[in-house]
């Protein structure tokens, strides 16, 4: 199925926290400032949602994405208000991808851990969670993964302060 | 090692051990397994048959820290890893030597400048004797990294200074 | 059931043994050793630590510390221009480095939406798959090292030294190549090169069987790695596994054959190569030694590949236009290839300008140390260096 068949099939089964889609397209020749966007298409999720929406992405016969590939975030800007948290699916069986994009305000960044659907969010959302300060409630183990364990601050946000020295090791 | 400073003079005798004890020092430095990126690929290739690093005496790569003369810090040194890396160099023992094989060992690499937990050089932590520049240096760049290391050893003496401690 | 016996010996509770022989029991006490397994170690295959919890020979829990080679590759995205970030791919997987440049470029164009010119394309995956080769060559080496054998690590350098002068001639490095550029690549080959690639496929098919018959089949590599360390293919699905150890646990799935990119659509349609896929020929289907063999599979079929890009090489050029300060419009776009480690993904978000504004980078190692914590107890500590060494990771992937 291309990406239109996945987004009718997941509204069809009513899929929980479906917000909607966006898909690439041209700019708008009489508007200057929109270029359009180019890339893949992806579907919005309510983030709260995102577990049961991902275990109904695993169970549905249809679109049977039996791998999670990838759980990442974005910090798209400083000045903006939201994180992204992008999850990449895969359906061996029917051999197709499916890209969801969740909106997180950045004052409360919290969400439920995908990882009763998936084992392979566990390490992902660890990363997340140092690297963004995303919180995943309900993670079982909830350590940093690639940083130091007293590591401060959350460095793939735009607004991180590079530090100075760690434990009596210059930075500079 | 025994520090013979001011006991003798340096004599005939003395500058024949210096030699002896140099020479058989220089053509036995046991290197410490201790790849980390990807100069650690490099320095196999060294190890193999291609570019052999065993006929400099140096081919016995030993695992452990307490067995090796000297440790070649291939790749990127961060925080995590630095105080790791203090504390094997603590459990080498004298005299050992510490070569900083590649740009990240040097001086950071290309990790220099956005690089957060990346230490810009690996002597902000260990004392290094020789460095090597390269990314990754090739194999030929090491063995002469080896050989400067070697005209060090040959110029260290038994009299002058007490041998390299902790 | 105290923990003194009596002098005399036999104290404490007696039981009579089957023979007539009374063997006395004593109460005692035992503790769980935790032994830890790294960051240096010679058989982490990088600076990884695994804290293991032993009672006595048999593994009862691991637990997988990361970090000690996070290099910011993410951040550093963020930071340099798209072309300047291209070295920086490099080094993550850096035993198989065009692949790494070939997902990355392969994303950016898909967000620009450029073609790539054939020639272009057809060099892109002979590197890439004499590259697999050179990586496969380096994963089956030190394992057989890790298991004990040294001598194959040693014949199989030889070959890896040939590679990396191929690669020297036409790019200039032997390690970190930074060849395959955003729009196509560098420079053309050399004069010559078609004919000496073509030269190693003869020859390095011809060495194949000496690996497979020195390695492989050898009685006590057979003994090391069959029924150990099985992972089952939904546990693979479920934690994401892809590449080696997903098709050496019986699972059918090759980027390459099923998702294809690049030329390998094509390639396939032509009857080219195979996907090999473990049986269980050894032991239990998705042990150390299946890996093993997919891997040694995965060689041959790669020279397969190459001999099939030479065959149909054509002039042109090779880098698509594209200008020299690159800007990339806005969008973004996630492109997984099929690394000799799994899928390697890169998902690049672009806001028009000079720089990213993010570059993710889904490293097949990162998710494939995370089955360790599975897989590993249960197996005696000798068995956990062969199941790490099957899982083929490279910590410039995993910690990036």
């Amino acid at each position: 199925m291309d990406f239109q068949g996945i987004h009718d099939r997941l509204r069809a089964i009513g899929a929980p926290g479906l917000v909607g889609a966006d898909e690439p397209r041209q700019g708008d020749p009489k508007d200057k400032k929109d270029k359009g966007r180019a890339g893949d298409p992806f579907v919005l999720v309510d983030p709260q949602r995102l577990t049961d929406f991902l275990r109904v992405c695993r169970d549905d016969e249809r679109l049977c994405f039996e791998m999670l590939v990838d759980l990442t975030a974005t910090d798209p800007a400083k000045d903006q208000a939201h994180l992204w948290v992008n999850v990449q699916l895969l359906s061996l069986r029917h051999r197709q991808r499916l890209a969801i994009k969740c909106l997180l305000e950045k004052a409360a960044p919290r969400l439920p851990t995908t990882v009763p659907v998936y084992r392979a969010s566990q390490w992902h959302e660890r990363e997340c969670a140092e690297m963004f300060g995303i919180t995943f409630e309900g993670h079982p183990d909830p350590r940093n993964v690639l940083l130091p364990a007293d590591w401060v601050g959350h460095p793939l946000r735009k607004d991180y302060q590079y530090p100075k020295e760690y434990h009596g090791i210059s930075c500079e | 090692m025994i520090s013979l400073e001011q006991s003798f003079e340096d004599n005939i005798l003395t500058t024949k051990v210096d030699w002896l004890l140099n020479w058989a020092r220089l053509s036995s430095i046991w290197p410490m397994t201790f790849g980390l990126a990807c100069c650690a690929i490099e320095m196999m290739a060294v190890g193999m048959a291609h570019h052999d690093i065993d006929r400099f005496g140096a081919g016995a790569f030993r695992a452990s820290p307490r067995q090796a003369d000297l440790m070649i810090v291939a790749g990127t040194v961060n925080f995590k890893m630095a105080e790791r890396i203090k504390r094997l160099y603590d459990q080498m023992p004298a005299p050992k030597y510490v070569m900083a094989m590649g740009a990240c060992a040097t001086g950071g690499g290309p990790y220099y400048k956005y690089g957060y937990t990346v230490v810009k050089g690996v002597d902000r932590v260990i004392p290094v004797d020789v460095y090597i520049a390269g990314c990754p240096p090739r194999p030929e760049a090491l063995l002469e990294g080896l050989m400067k290391l070697q005209e060090k050893i040959a110029r260290s003496s038994v009299i002058r200074k007490p041998a390299r401690t902790a | 059931m105290s923990d003194t016996h009596t002098a005399s010996g036999l104290g404490g509770d007696a039981r009579v043994l089957r023979s007539g022989e009374r063997e006395f029991t004593l109460d005692v006490r035992t503790q769980d050793m935790e032994i830890n397994f790294g960051p240096q170690h010679p058989a982490t295959h990088g600076v990884m630590r695994i804290l293991i919890r032993a009672d006595g020979e048999l593994v009862t829990g691991a637990q997988p510390h990361l970090g000690y080679l996070h290099r910011c590759a993410e951040k550093i995205g963020e930071s340099v221009e798209w072309l300047q970030y291209l070295p920086y791919t490099d080094r993550y997987d850096y035993l198989a480095a065009m692949n790494n440049n070939l997902g990355y470029s392969m994303a950016v164009e898909a967000v620009m939406g450029i073609a790539i010119p054939r020639r272009a394309e057809l060099i892109r995956i002979i590197c890439a798959e004499l590259n697999r080769i050179g990586s496969h060559l380096i994963a089956v080496g030190t394992y057989g090292m890790d298991i004990g054998a040294f001598t194959p690590f040693l014949y199989m350098f030889r070959e890896r030294e040939w590679m990396m002068a191929l690669f020297e001639k036409i790019c200039g490095a032997r390690l970190t190549y930074s060849y395959i550029r955003i729009g196509g690549l560098f420079n053309d080959a050399p004069p010559g090169w078609f004919e000496e690639v073509a030269l190693f496929c003869d020859t390095f098919e011809a060495k194949w069987p000496e690996y497979y018959d020195l390695l492989i089949v050898n009685k006590i590599f057979v003994k090391r790695t069959a029924n150990v360390g099985v992972i089952p293919g939904r546990v693979c699905l479920d934690f994401g596994l892809t590449g080696p150890i997903l098709r050496g646990s019986g699972v059918d799935w090759d980027l390459r054959r099923d998702m294809p990119y690049s030329l390998y659509g094509e390639i396939w349609r032509d009857g080219a190569f195979q996907v090999p896929v473990a049986r269980g020929e050894m032991g239990t289907v998705g042990d150390c030694w299946d890996r093993t063999w997919v891997r040694m599979r995965e060689m041959q079929e790669s020279i397969r590949i190459v001999r099939w890009c030479l065959a149909h090489i054509e002039e042109g050029p090779v880098m698509a236009e594209i200008p020299k300060i690159l800007k990339v419009p806005k969008g973004e776009a996630y492109v997984g290839i099929e690394n000799p480690r799994g899928e390697l993904g890169h998902y690049v978000v672009s806001d028009g300008e000079k720089m990213a504004v993010r570059v993710r980078v889904r490293g097949p190692s990162f998710c494939n140390v995370a089955v360790l914590e599975d897989v590993l107890p249960g197996a005696l500590v000798a068995d956990a260096v062969a199941i790490i060494g099957s899982t083929d990771i490279v910590m410039g992937e995993t910690d990036r």
